[in-house]
Protein backbone atom coordinates (compact mmCIF):
# COMPACT_ATOMS: atom_id res chain seq x y z
CA UNK A 1 0.00 0.00 0.00
CA UNK A 2 0.89 3.42 -0.85
CA UNK A 3 1.83 6.25 1.83
CA UNK A 4 -0.95 8.51 2.18
CA UNK A 5 -1.00 11.75 -0.23
CA UNK A 6 1.48 14.34 1.30
CA UNK A 7 4.12 16.66 -0.08
CA UNK A 8 7.83 16.01 0.89
CA UNK A 9 9.81 18.61 1.54
CA UNK A 10 13.85 18.83 2.75
CA UNK A 11 15.28 21.88 3.45
CA UNK A 12 19.01 22.35 3.22
CA UNK A 13 19.44 23.92 6.77
CA UNK A 14 17.91 24.59 10.13
CA UNK A 15 17.01 28.39 9.65
CA UNK A 16 14.79 26.79 6.76
CA UNK A 17 12.86 24.22 8.58
CA UNK A 18 12.18 26.22 11.33
CA UNK A 19 10.93 29.01 8.86
CA UNK A 20 8.79 26.02 6.85
CA UNK A 21 7.82 25.24 10.53
CA UNK A 22 6.45 28.64 11.29
CA UNK A 23 4.77 29.51 8.29
CA UNK A 24 3.38 26.09 6.64
CA UNK A 25 -0.32 25.61 6.34
CA UNK A 26 -2.18 22.80 6.82
CA UNK A 27 -0.29 19.61 8.91
CA UNK A 28 3.33 19.29 8.85
CA UNK A 29 5.10 16.33 10.26
CA UNK A 30 8.71 16.18 10.79
CA UNK A 31 10.53 12.86 9.56
CA UNK A 32 13.81 12.07 10.74
CA UNK A 33 14.87 7.92 10.52
CA UNK A 34 11.36 7.61 9.22
CA UNK A 35 11.08 4.34 11.42
CA UNK A 36 8.04 5.03 13.37
CA UNK A 37 6.15 7.61 10.90
CA UNK A 38 6.43 5.70 7.92
CA UNK A 39 4.80 3.13 9.93
CA UNK A 40 2.35 5.13 11.66
CA UNK A 41 1.51 6.60 7.97
CA UNK A 42 1.09 2.68 6.58
CA UNK A 43 -1.35 2.76 9.34
CA UNK A 44 -3.18 5.83 8.24
CA UNK A 45 -2.84 7.10 11.95
CA UNK A 46 -0.50 9.77 10.31
CA UNK A 47 -1.79 11.54 7.60
CA UNK A 48 0.43 14.96 7.26
CA UNK A 49 0.15 17.36 4.24
CA UNK A 50 3.62 17.72 4.41
CA UNK A 51 6.61 15.49 5.64
CA UNK A 52 9.55 17.79 6.99
CA UNK A 53 13.12 15.87 6.31
CA UNK A 54 15.20 16.93 9.15
CA UNK A 55 17.34 13.56 8.49
CA UNK A 56 20.48 15.06 6.82
CA UNK A 57 20.56 18.43 8.55
CA UNK A 58 23.89 18.91 9.62
CA UNK A 59 23.27 21.04 12.55
CA UNK A 60 21.73 18.48 14.43
CA UNK A 61 24.28 16.00 14.21
CA UNK A 62 27.38 15.23 16.02
CA UNK A 63 28.25 14.91 19.98
CA UNK A 64 30.23 17.61 21.53
CA UNK A 65 31.81 18.60 24.85
CA UNK A 66 30.52 20.87 27.11
CA UNK A 67 31.99 23.68 29.18
CA UNK A 68 30.09 21.84 32.75
CA UNK A 69 31.77 18.68 31.72
CA UNK A 70 29.06 16.96 30.41
CA UNK A 71 28.05 16.16 26.28
CA UNK A 72 25.90 17.58 23.76
CA UNK A 73 24.15 14.94 21.98
CA UNK A 74 23.11 15.99 18.46
CA UNK A 75 19.34 15.31 18.10
CA UNK A 76 19.63 14.02 14.43
CA UNK A 77 22.39 11.37 15.34
CA UNK A 78 21.54 7.31 14.51
CA UNK A 79 21.25 4.99 16.77
CA UNK A 80 23.81 3.16 15.42
CA UNK A 81 26.41 6.06 15.32
CA UNK A 82 25.39 6.62 19.27
CA UNK A 83 26.73 2.76 20.12
CA UNK A 84 29.73 3.86 18.43
CA UNK A 85 30.40 7.28 20.16
CA UNK A 86 33.73 7.34 22.45
CA UNK A 87 31.89 10.49 24.60
CA UNK A 88 28.72 8.40 25.01
CA UNK A 89 30.87 5.39 26.04
CA UNK A 90 30.91 7.41 29.65
CA UNK A 91 27.03 7.03 30.17
CA UNK A 92 26.84 2.97 30.30
CA UNK A 93 22.50 3.21 30.18
CA UNK A 94 22.50 5.19 27.70
CA UNK A 95 24.60 2.75 25.17
CA UNK A 96 22.82 -0.25 26.42
CA UNK A 97 19.14 1.74 25.76
CA UNK A 98 20.34 2.78 22.54
CA UNK A 99 21.16 -0.92 21.62
CA UNK A 100 18.09 -2.07 23.20
CA UNK A 101 16.17 -0.58 20.48
CA UNK A 102 14.70 -2.55 17.29
CA UNK A 103 17.06 -4.30 15.32
CA UNK A 104 20.27 -3.05 13.64
CA UNK A 105 18.46 -2.35 10.27
CA UNK A 106 15.84 -0.27 12.48
CA UNK A 107 18.86 1.34 14.33
CA UNK A 108 20.72 2.40 11.02
CA UNK A 109 18.17 4.56 10.15
CA UNK A 110 16.25 5.73 13.52
CA UNK A 111 17.81 8.78 15.13
CA UNK A 112 17.78 9.80 18.90
CA UNK A 113 15.49 12.51 18.87
CA UNK A 114 13.11 10.58 16.65
CA UNK A 115 13.12 8.30 20.01
CA UNK A 116 12.71 10.67 22.17
CA UNK A 117 9.60 12.20 20.29
CA UNK A 118 8.03 8.71 19.18
CA UNK A 119 4.54 8.49 18.88
CA UNK A 120 2.83 6.68 22.30
CA UNK A 121 1.40 3.46 21.10
CA UNK A 122 -1.98 1.81 22.28
CA UNK A 123 -3.08 -2.18 21.34
CA UNK A 124 -6.29 -0.47 19.69
CA UNK A 125 -5.01 1.78 17.20
CA UNK A 126 -1.66 0.68 16.99
CA UNK A 127 -3.43 -1.93 14.56
CA UNK A 128 -3.78 -1.87 10.32
CA UNK A 129 -6.77 0.82 9.41
CA UNK A 130 -9.03 -2.13 8.13
CA UNK A 131 -8.70 -3.61 11.86
CA UNK A 132 -9.80 -0.27 13.13
CA UNK A 133 -12.49 0.23 10.78
CA UNK A 134 -15.03 -2.05 13.11
CA UNK A 135 -14.75 0.37 15.75
CA UNK A 136 -14.05 3.03 14.57
CA UNK A 137 -11.79 6.56 15.63
CA UNK A 138 -11.06 7.29 19.13
CA UNK A 139 -9.40 10.37 21.15
CA UNK A 140 -6.17 10.00 18.87
CA UNK A 141 -7.97 11.02 15.74
CA UNK A 142 -9.51 13.59 17.82
CA UNK A 143 -13.18 11.57 18.14
CA UNK A 144 -13.73 11.57 22.45
CA UNK A 145 -14.01 7.94 22.65
CA UNK A 146 -11.41 5.44 24.51
CA UNK A 147 -11.37 1.97 22.84
CA UNK A 148 -8.30 1.00 25.34
CA UNK A 149 -10.17 1.93 28.58
CA UNK A 150 -13.69 2.47 28.20
CA UNK A 151 -14.10 5.28 30.75
CA UNK A 152 -10.80 7.33 30.33
CA UNK A 153 -11.50 10.60 28.72
CA UNK A 154 -7.66 11.37 28.19
CA UNK A 155 -5.68 9.13 26.14
CA UNK A 156 -3.86 6.29 27.44
CA UNK A 157 -1.72 5.15 24.77
CA UNK A 158 1.79 4.32 26.49
CA UNK A 159 5.17 6.12 25.94
CA UNK A 160 7.29 3.54 23.53
CA UNK A 161 10.82 4.83 24.16
CA UNK A 162 13.49 3.08 25.41
CA UNK A 163 16.00 5.26 25.74
CA UNK A 164 13.76 8.36 27.82
CA UNK A 165 14.26 6.36 30.66
CA UNK A 166 17.66 6.45 30.54
CA UNK A 167 18.45 9.67 29.57
CA UNK A 168 15.77 10.83 32.33
CA UNK A 169 18.17 8.70 35.23
CA UNK A 170 21.05 10.48 33.43
CA UNK A 171 19.45 14.04 34.51
CA UNK A 172 19.48 14.63 30.44
CA UNK A 173 18.25 18.40 29.52
CA UNK A 174 16.78 19.02 25.57
CA UNK A 175 16.69 21.95 23.95
CA UNK A 176 13.78 22.94 21.26
CA UNK A 177 14.15 25.28 18.90
CA UNK A 178 11.92 27.77 16.41
CA UNK A 179 12.63 30.55 14.05
CA UNK A 180 12.53 32.70 17.76
CA UNK A 181 15.23 31.29 19.85
CA UNK A 182 15.91 27.88 21.89
CA UNK A 183 14.59 26.70 25.71
CA UNK A 184 16.07 24.12 27.29
CA UNK A 185 14.11 22.08 30.02
CA UNK A 186 15.01 18.73 31.68
CA UNK A 187 13.78 16.03 29.98
CA UNK A 188 11.65 14.57 32.42
CA UNK A 189 9.47 17.65 32.00
CA UNK A 190 9.08 17.11 28.15
CA UNK A 191 6.37 14.44 28.55
CA UNK A 192 2.89 14.96 29.68
CA UNK A 193 -0.32 11.94 30.31
CA UNK A 194 -2.03 12.99 27.37
CA UNK A 195 -1.24 9.86 24.49
CA UNK A 196 -2.38 12.50 22.39
CA UNK A 197 -0.57 15.69 23.03
CA UNK A 198 1.95 13.17 24.64
CA UNK A 199 5.20 16.14 24.91
CA UNK A 200 4.84 20.03 25.38
CA UNK A 201 6.90 20.30 21.92
CA UNK A 202 4.68 23.32 20.26
CA UNK A 203 3.70 22.98 16.69
CA UNK A 204 6.73 25.33 15.43
CA UNK A 205 9.14 23.34 17.58
CA UNK A 206 12.09 21.31 16.25
CA UNK A 207 14.13 19.02 19.16
CA UNK A 208 17.53 20.01 18.68
CA UNK A 209 19.69 18.78 21.38
CA UNK A 210 20.53 16.45 23.91
CA UNK A 211 22.49 17.57 27.10
CA UNK A 212 24.38 15.34 29.78
CA UNK A 213 25.90 16.59 32.91
CA UNK A 214 29.44 15.34 33.29
CA UNK A 215 29.49 11.74 33.87
CA UNK A 216 29.14 10.14 37.81
CA UNK A 217 27.79 8.14 39.95
CA UNK A 218 26.50 4.47 38.89
CA UNK A 219 23.62 3.50 36.34
CA UNK A 220 21.86 0.74 34.89
CA UNK A 221 19.52 0.39 32.33
CA UNK A 222 16.84 -3.34 31.61
CA UNK A 223 14.57 -3.94 29.15
CA UNK A 224 11.35 -6.72 29.00
CA UNK A 225 10.38 -7.80 25.47
CA UNK A 226 8.57 -11.20 24.24
CA UNK A 227 11.91 -11.57 21.89
CA UNK A 228 14.94 -10.22 22.20
CA UNK A 229 15.24 -8.68 18.95
CA UNK A 230 13.41 -6.13 17.21
CA UNK A 231 10.14 -5.83 19.89
CA UNK A 232 8.79 -2.86 21.47
CA UNK A 233 9.57 -3.61 25.28
CA UNK A 234 6.80 -4.68 28.07
CA UNK A 235 8.73 -2.29 30.47
CA UNK A 236 12.11 -0.45 30.82
CA UNK A 237 13.77 0.60 33.59
CA UNK A 238 16.91 3.05 34.14
CA UNK A 239 18.46 3.42 37.52
CA UNK A 240 21.29 5.71 38.76
CA UNK A 241 22.45 7.48 41.74
CA UNK A 242 25.84 8.22 43.91
CA UNK A 243 26.24 4.57 45.77
CA UNK A 244 28.80 3.96 48.29
CA UNK A 245 28.45 0.52 49.57
CA UNK A 246 24.78 0.49 50.87
CA UNK A 247 24.19 3.78 50.84
CA UNK A 248 22.92 5.99 48.03
CA UNK A 249 22.31 9.79 47.14
CA UNK A 250 20.50 11.36 44.11
CA UNK A 251 18.86 8.04 43.26
CA UNK A 252 16.62 7.77 40.29
CA UNK A 253 14.14 5.14 39.44
CA UNK A 254 12.24 5.62 35.82
CA UNK A 255 9.78 2.88 34.90
CA UNK A 256 9.56 3.56 30.94
CA UNK A 257 6.63 1.58 28.36
CA UNK A 258 3.75 1.19 31.79
CA UNK A 259 2.36 4.74 31.30
CA UNK A 260 2.08 7.47 29.27
CA UNK A 261 4.79 9.42 30.29
CA UNK A 262 8.25 7.73 31.79
CA UNK A 263 7.76 7.42 35.06
CA UNK A 264 10.30 8.89 37.67
CA UNK A 265 9.03 6.76 41.09
CA UNK A 266 9.04 8.74 44.40
CA UNK A 267 8.42 6.83 47.08
CA UNK A 268 10.82 3.79 46.44
CA UNK A 269 13.78 6.60 45.85
CA UNK A 270 12.63 7.83 49.66
CA UNK A 271 12.90 4.41 51.23
CA UNK A 272 16.29 3.42 49.70
CA UNK A 273 17.72 6.79 50.30
CA UNK A 274 16.45 6.16 54.27
CA UNK A 275 17.03 2.71 54.31
CA UNK A 276 20.21 2.42 52.05
CA UNK A 277 20.13 -0.63 49.22
CA UNK A 278 19.69 -3.25 51.69
CA UNK A 279 17.72 -6.76 50.94
CA UNK A 280 14.76 -5.71 52.88
CA UNK A 281 14.42 -2.16 51.79
CA UNK A 282 14.90 -3.11 47.97
CA UNK A 283 11.79 -5.59 48.50
CA UNK A 284 9.63 -2.86 50.50
CA UNK A 285 11.15 0.04 47.48
CA UNK A 286 9.80 -2.38 44.39
CA UNK A 287 6.30 -3.11 46.31
CA UNK A 288 5.71 0.68 46.65
CA UNK A 289 6.23 1.12 42.85
CA UNK A 290 3.21 -0.53 41.95
CA UNK A 291 1.30 2.30 43.65
CA UNK A 292 2.90 4.80 41.35
CA UNK A 293 1.85 3.73 38.42
CA UNK A 294 -2.07 4.13 37.99
CA UNK A 295 -3.99 1.83 35.77
CA UNK A 296 -2.06 -0.45 33.72
CA UNK A 297 -5.00 -1.88 31.37
CA UNK A 298 -3.25 -0.84 28.25
CA UNK A 299 -0.96 -2.39 25.89
CA UNK A 300 -0.79 -6.19 24.96
CA UNK A 301 -0.18 -7.96 28.58
CA UNK A 302 -2.50 -7.84 31.30
CA UNK A 303 -2.18 -5.96 34.33
CA UNK A 304 -1.10 -8.25 36.65
CA UNK A 305 1.77 -9.48 34.84
CA UNK A 306 2.51 -5.80 34.29
CA UNK A 307 2.29 -5.24 37.96
CA UNK A 308 4.46 -8.25 38.69
CA UNK A 309 7.26 -7.28 36.31
CA UNK A 310 7.86 -3.46 37.25
CA UNK A 311 7.88 -4.65 41.13
CA UNK A 312 10.96 -7.54 39.81
CA UNK A 313 12.59 -4.55 37.75
CA UNK A 314 12.70 -2.10 40.99
CA UNK A 315 14.36 -5.06 42.62
CA UNK A 316 16.58 -6.25 39.91
CA UNK A 317 17.76 -2.41 39.13
CA UNK A 318 18.66 -1.60 42.58
CA UNK A 319 20.31 -4.86 42.77
CA UNK A 320 22.78 -4.16 39.75
CA UNK A 321 23.09 -0.86 41.16
CA UNK A 322 24.21 -1.75 44.16
CA UNK A 323 26.20 -4.78 43.16
CA UNK A 324 27.60 -3.17 39.73
CA UNK A 325 31.48 -3.03 40.14
CA UNK A 326 32.53 0.79 40.21
CA UNK B 1 -4.29 18.10 -2.71
CA UNK B 2 -2.85 16.18 -5.38
CA UNK B 3 0.69 14.25 -5.67
CA UNK B 4 3.32 16.18 -6.67
CA UNK B 5 5.96 14.05 -7.91
CA UNK B 6 9.70 15.44 -7.59
CA UNK B 7 12.65 14.37 -10.03
CA UNK B 8 15.26 12.73 -7.67
CA UNK B 9 18.43 10.99 -8.67
CA UNK B 10 19.40 7.34 -7.02
CA UNK B 11 22.34 5.15 -7.71
CA UNK B 12 21.07 1.82 -8.17
CA UNK B 13 24.18 -0.95 -7.83
CA UNK B 14 26.69 1.54 -9.64
CA UNK B 15 24.26 2.48 -12.07
CA UNK B 16 23.17 6.71 -11.98
CA UNK B 17 19.19 6.84 -12.46
CA UNK B 18 16.76 10.50 -12.78
CA UNK B 19 13.28 9.18 -11.40
CA UNK B 20 9.89 11.18 -11.22
CA UNK B 21 8.70 10.23 -8.02
CA UNK B 22 5.63 10.27 -5.70
CA UNK B 23 5.89 11.10 -2.33
CA UNK B 24 3.66 8.11 -1.94
CA UNK B 25 6.62 6.20 -2.65
CA UNK B 26 8.55 4.23 -0.57
CA UNK B 27 12.11 3.36 -1.43
CA UNK B 28 11.08 -0.22 -1.93
CA UNK B 29 8.26 0.77 -4.43
CA UNK B 30 10.42 2.44 -7.00
CA UNK B 31 13.46 -0.34 -6.20
CA UNK B 32 10.79 -3.11 -7.65
CA UNK B 33 8.11 -1.21 -9.59
CA UNK B 34 10.16 1.64 -11.22
CA UNK B 35 13.63 -0.34 -11.88
CA UNK B 36 12.08 -3.75 -11.83
CA UNK B 37 14.63 -4.87 -9.55
CA UNK B 38 12.37 -7.47 -8.23
CA UNK B 39 14.48 -9.22 -5.92
CA UNK B 40 14.24 -7.17 -3.40
CA UNK B 41 10.77 -8.25 -1.92
CA UNK B 42 7.90 -6.89 0.16
CA UNK B 43 6.73 -8.59 3.67
CA UNK B 44 5.36 -7.18 6.60
CA UNK B 45 6.01 -3.32 5.19
CA UNK B 46 6.44 -2.05 8.79
CA UNK B 47 9.91 -2.72 9.47
CA UNK B 48 9.35 -5.47 11.44
CA UNK B 49 10.31 -8.80 9.03
CA UNK B 50 13.53 -7.28 7.55
CA UNK B 51 13.12 -9.10 4.00
CA UNK B 52 12.83 -5.47 1.66
CA UNK B 53 16.84 -4.96 3.40
CA UNK B 54 19.31 -2.78 0.88
CA UNK B 55 22.48 -2.00 1.78
CA UNK B 56 22.45 1.78 2.02
CA UNK B 57 26.04 3.98 0.50
CA UNK B 58 28.34 2.65 3.96
CA UNK B 59 27.24 -1.00 2.92
CA UNK B 60 24.58 -0.96 6.30
CA UNK B 61 21.70 -2.63 5.76
CA UNK B 62 18.47 -1.10 6.15
CA UNK B 63 14.88 -1.21 5.53
CA UNK B 64 13.51 0.34 2.27
CA UNK B 65 9.85 -0.29 2.85
CA UNK B 66 9.55 2.24 5.72
CA UNK B 67 12.08 4.58 3.79
CA UNK B 68 10.26 7.26 1.75
CA UNK B 69 11.88 7.18 -1.53
CA UNK B 70 12.15 10.91 -2.14
CA UNK B 71 14.59 10.62 1.27
CA UNK B 72 17.21 9.22 -0.98
CA UNK B 73 17.15 11.74 -3.75
CA UNK B 74 21.34 11.86 -4.65
CA UNK B 75 22.11 8.98 -2.82
CA UNK B 76 23.45 5.02 -3.64
CA UNK B 77 22.15 2.25 -2.56
CA UNK B 78 22.94 -1.56 -3.08
CA UNK B 79 20.26 -4.55 -3.86
CA UNK B 80 20.60 -7.88 -4.15
CA UNK B 81 21.09 -7.15 -7.58
CA UNK B 82 24.62 -5.46 -7.30
CA UNK B 83 26.28 -8.48 -5.40
CA UNK B 84 27.52 -10.69 -8.40
CA UNK B 85 30.41 -8.79 -10.13
CA UNK B 86 31.22 -10.05 -13.79
CA UNK B 87 29.28 -13.06 -13.55
CA UNK B 88 30.77 -13.92 -9.81
CA UNK B 89 28.96 -14.65 -6.96
CA UNK B 90 29.43 -12.32 -4.25
CA UNK B 91 31.59 -14.69 -1.01
CA UNK B 92 27.90 -14.05 0.95
CA UNK B 93 25.89 -15.60 -2.08
CA UNK B 94 28.71 -18.57 -2.52
CA UNK B 95 28.27 -19.08 1.13
CA UNK B 96 24.64 -19.25 1.44
CA UNK B 97 24.59 -21.86 -0.93
CA UNK B 98 27.18 -24.11 -0.09
CA UNK B 99 26.56 -24.16 3.39
CA UNK B 100 22.27 -24.57 2.66
CA UNK B 101 21.04 -21.33 3.89
CA UNK B 102 18.04 -20.91 1.78
CA UNK B 103 14.79 -22.44 1.77
CA UNK B 104 11.69 -21.28 0.13
CA UNK B 105 13.64 -18.45 -0.62
CA UNK B 106 11.76 -15.37 -1.04
CA UNK B 107 13.43 -13.99 2.37
CA UNK B 108 16.74 -14.90 1.02
CA UNK B 109 17.27 -11.31 -0.68
CA UNK B 110 16.71 -9.62 2.37
CA UNK B 111 18.87 -12.14 4.62
CA UNK B 112 21.85 -11.83 2.25
CA UNK B 113 21.46 -8.05 2.30
CA UNK B 114 21.46 -8.24 6.24
CA UNK B 115 24.34 -10.50 6.36
CA UNK B 116 26.44 -8.42 3.82
CA UNK B 117 25.80 -5.35 6.29
CA UNK B 118 27.87 -7.39 8.67
CA UNK B 119 30.72 -8.11 5.95
CA UNK B 120 30.40 -4.77 4.52
CA UNK B 121 30.86 -3.23 8.62
CA UNK B 122 32.78 -5.60 10.49
CA UNK B 123 36.13 -7.34 9.33
CA UNK B 124 35.72 -10.30 12.26
CA UNK B 125 32.18 -10.54 13.67
CA UNK B 126 31.76 -12.68 16.72
CA UNK B 127 28.58 -14.48 17.41
CA UNK B 128 26.84 -10.98 19.34
CA UNK B 129 27.61 -9.30 15.86
CA UNK B 130 25.80 -12.11 13.85
CA UNK B 131 22.88 -11.65 16.05
CA UNK B 132 23.31 -8.30 16.22
CA UNK B 133 22.65 -8.04 12.34
CA UNK B 134 20.28 -10.79 11.81
CA UNK B 135 17.56 -9.80 14.39
CA UNK B 136 16.02 -7.94 12.20
CA UNK B 137 14.72 -10.31 9.61
CA UNK B 138 12.96 -13.22 9.81
CA UNK B 139 12.90 -16.49 8.01
CA UNK B 140 9.63 -18.87 8.47
CA UNK B 141 11.21 -21.81 6.69
CA UNK B 142 15.02 -22.92 7.97
CA UNK B 143 15.41 -20.21 10.49
CA UNK B 144 18.93 -18.70 11.55
CA UNK B 145 21.04 -21.85 12.26
CA UNK B 146 22.53 -22.53 8.43
CA UNK B 147 22.50 -18.48 7.78
CA UNK B 148 24.20 -18.08 10.81
CA UNK B 149 26.87 -20.74 9.92
CA UNK B 150 27.18 -19.61 6.50
CA UNK B 151 28.30 -15.94 7.89
CA UNK B 152 30.46 -17.19 9.91
CA UNK B 153 32.54 -19.46 7.10
CA UNK B 154 32.27 -16.44 4.90
CA UNK B 155 35.92 -15.37 5.20
CA UNK B 156 36.51 -18.44 3.39
CA UNK B 157 35.36 -17.15 0.37
CA UNK B 158 36.73 -14.17 0.18
CA UNK B 159 39.28 -13.77 -2.54
C1 LIG C 1 10.02 -3.02 13.93
C2 LIG C 1 10.23 -1.85 14.85
C3 LIG C 1 10.65 -2.06 16.15
C4 LIG C 1 10.84 -0.99 17.01
N1 LIG C 1 11.29 -1.24 18.27
C5 LIG C 1 11.54 -0.22 19.11
C6 LIG C 1 12.05 -0.46 20.41
O1 LIG C 1 12.33 -1.59 20.78
N2 LIG C 1 12.24 0.60 21.23
C7 LIG C 1 11.98 1.88 20.84
O2 LIG C 1 12.21 2.80 21.62
N3 LIG C 1 11.49 2.14 19.61
C8 LIG C 1 11.28 1.14 18.73
N4 LIG C 1 10.80 1.39 17.47
C9 LIG C 1 10.38 2.76 17.12
C10 LIG C 1 11.41 3.60 16.39
O3 LIG C 1 12.09 2.83 15.44
C11 LIG C 1 12.45 4.22 17.30
O4 LIG C 1 11.84 4.79 18.42
C12 LIG C 1 13.30 5.25 16.58
O5 LIG C 1 14.33 5.71 17.44
C13 LIG C 1 12.53 6.46 16.06
O6 LIG C 1 13.46 7.34 15.47
P1 LIG C 1 13.28 7.90 13.98
O7 LIG C 1 14.39 8.85 13.74
O8 LIG C 1 13.13 6.81 13.00
O9 LIG C 1 11.89 8.65 14.16
P2 LIG C 1 10.87 9.20 13.09
O10 LIG C 1 9.98 8.11 12.67
O11 LIG C 1 11.55 9.97 12.03
O12 LIG C 1 10.08 10.22 14.04
C14 LIG C 1 9.41 9.80 15.21
C15 LIG C 1 8.63 10.99 15.79
O13 LIG C 1 9.52 11.99 16.24
C16 LIG C 1 9.29 13.22 15.56
N5 LIG C 1 10.61 13.80 15.36
C17 LIG C 1 11.68 13.24 14.76
N6 LIG C 1 12.76 14.03 14.85
C18 LIG C 1 12.37 15.14 15.53
C19 LIG C 1 13.04 16.33 15.96
N7 LIG C 1 14.34 16.54 15.72
N8 LIG C 1 12.32 17.26 16.65
C20 LIG C 1 11.00 17.05 16.94
N9 LIG C 1 10.33 15.94 16.55
C21 LIG C 1 11.00 14.99 15.86
C22 LIG C 1 8.54 12.87 14.31
O14 LIG C 1 7.71 13.92 13.87
C23 LIG C 1 7.72 11.67 14.78
O15 LIG C 1 6.55 12.09 15.43
C24 LIG C 1 10.61 0.34 16.57
C25 LIG C 1 10.19 0.55 15.26
C26 LIG C 1 10.00 -0.52 14.39
C27 LIG C 1 9.58 -0.25 13.00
Amino acid sequence: MHLPDHEFVKPATLADSLALLRSASGEIKLIAGGTDVVYNMRGRLFQPDILLSVRDLAELQGVADTTAGGIRIGAGIRLTDLEHEPRVAAYPALVTAGRAVASRHVRNMATLGGNLCLDTRCWYTNQTAEWRQAKGPCLKNGVAVCHAIKSASVCVALNASDIAPALIALNADITLANVDGERRLPLTDFYTDDGVTHTIRDADELLVAIDLPAPSGRTVFIKETARKGNDFSYAVIAAGGEVAGQRVTGLRIVLGCLTTRPLSLQEPVRIIETRGLTDEAIDVAAAAARDELGPLTNLYTPAAYKSSLARSLVRQALRELRDATP
Amino acid sequence: MTTKRQVMTLTVNGDSHELLVSPRQTLLDVIRGQLGLTGTKEGCATGTCGVCTINNDNGEAFLSCITPALEWDGKAITTIEGLEAGGKLAAIQQAFIDYGAVQCGFCTPGVIMSAQGIVNTLDDPSEDDINDGMAGVLCRCTGHIKVKEAIRNVAKYKS
